[in-house]
């Protein structure tokens, strides 16, 4: 066998590999999120702590931010500073709309955390995860920004922090806010 | 009576389980929600489905298989919600279709190939060893010699 067959063959598996190692133990935050681009699901639930109904429905044609969060979560410790920041800044925007769903967890708790942390937007309780199942969340806490037209335009698996904080803010929310297309009419999916 | 707890220590240690068993009674709900789960993938374990998984995911995943099965969708439909939401890495047999096909294929053409290239090995060994050469004449003095001893050896 020559010394170059020898080297495609070494090539050639290293790379089968490395593709069967992401595929079965490869961090889902690198895998590429399908609902990106399609509509994002309905959803209703009560206020974690008021617990009056909140729906999709009152939100439509603005700017939602939702984080799926949960107080036994401590990479949602990290980001809750930065969240309160983020509603801060674009709060005053009329289209924008920011929304916590508490994930998987018990209200006392959630309503202790909030009081704890801090609380300047509407959270929602998904006590079940049926409405993560829903977004295709991994774990909390995951980020999703959902345009005017009712359309998931992006998708973080992780605290907003650092680089993620700046991008999420300059270069998805900023443009969204300022786009001029009209909000469709029937936008979101349902399950 | 004392004769028996050692048996019965020993019955112990050889059969675990049998003290935990229990009778499940599984519905035909419960038979499917399990054949469905068995094909979906725990998105936050490692190469386990849902139905083997004890991650709260996977258990919110399957109650989730369950309340569609009662609403009386089928399994495929159940499958493409779930694939809707997380996309191939949530089937334990990735669909048939683009790169996927690597996964299906990749084995045997590894299979083909490690086959081909040891039969070359094979076949360049056996050119490259030299036939094993005659052993050289035996020459009068030694042969006579072999044939004495012999003889020899047969009088005594």
């Amino acid at each position: 066998m020559t010394r170059t067959t020898q080297i495609t063959i070494f090539v050639v598996l290293l790379a089968l590999l490395s593709l069967f190692y992401q595929g079965l133990w490869g961090d889902p935050r690198h895998i590429p999120p399908v609902l990106v681009d399609t509509p994002a699901p309905v959803f209703e639930g009560p206020d974690v702590e008021s617990g009056e109904p909140l729906s999709s429905e009152q939100y439509k044609g603005k700017v939602i931010l939702v984080n799926f969060w949960a107080s036994w979560c401590q990479e949602c410790k990290v980001e809750h500073e930065n969240l309160l920041r983020l509603y801060e800044e674009f709060k005053d925007h009329p289209e924008f709309v920011m929304l916590g769903i508490n994930y998987q967890d018990e209200i006392p708790k959630a309503r202790a955390y909030l009081q704890r942390y801090g609380s300047s937007f509407p959270h929602m309780q998904d006590v079940k995860g049926a409405l993560a199942i829903d977004f295709g969340v991994y774990g909390v806490p995951e980020t999703f920004v959902i345009d005017r037209q009712g359309i998931i335009r992006h998708k973080w698996i992780g605290p907003i922090v650092d680089n993620v904080y700046t991008n999420l803010t300059q270069n998805v929310l900023t443009p969204l806010l300022s786009d001029p297309t009209p909000p469709r009419q029937g936008s979101g999916q349902t399950t | 009576m004392f004769r028996l707890v050692p048996i019965l220590i020993i019955l112990c240690f050889v059969f675990p389980t049998a003290g935990l068993a229990e009778v499940v009674d599984e519905t035909e709900i419960d038979q499917q929600v399990r054949e469905i789960a068995k094909t979906l993938r725990c998105t936050v374990c490692q190469t386990e489905n849902i139905w083997e998984s004890g991650a709260p995911l996977a258990h919110q995943m399957r109650e989730a298989v369950r309340e569609r099965v009662r609403q009386g969708q089928s399994a495929e439909e159940i499958r493409a919600y779930f694939h809707s939401r997380y996309g191939d890495y949530i089937m334990m047999e990735p669909p048939k279709q683009g790169v996927n096909w690597l996964i299906w294929v990749a084995p045997f053409l590894l299979l083909f190939g490690g086959g081909i290239l040891l039969w070359r090995e094979v076949k360049g060994w056996v050119t490259r060893t030299p036939a094993p050469q005659p052993p050289p004449a035996l020459d009068e003095t030694s042969r006579r010699r072999i044939e004495r001893e012999l003889h020899q050896d047969k009088l005594e």
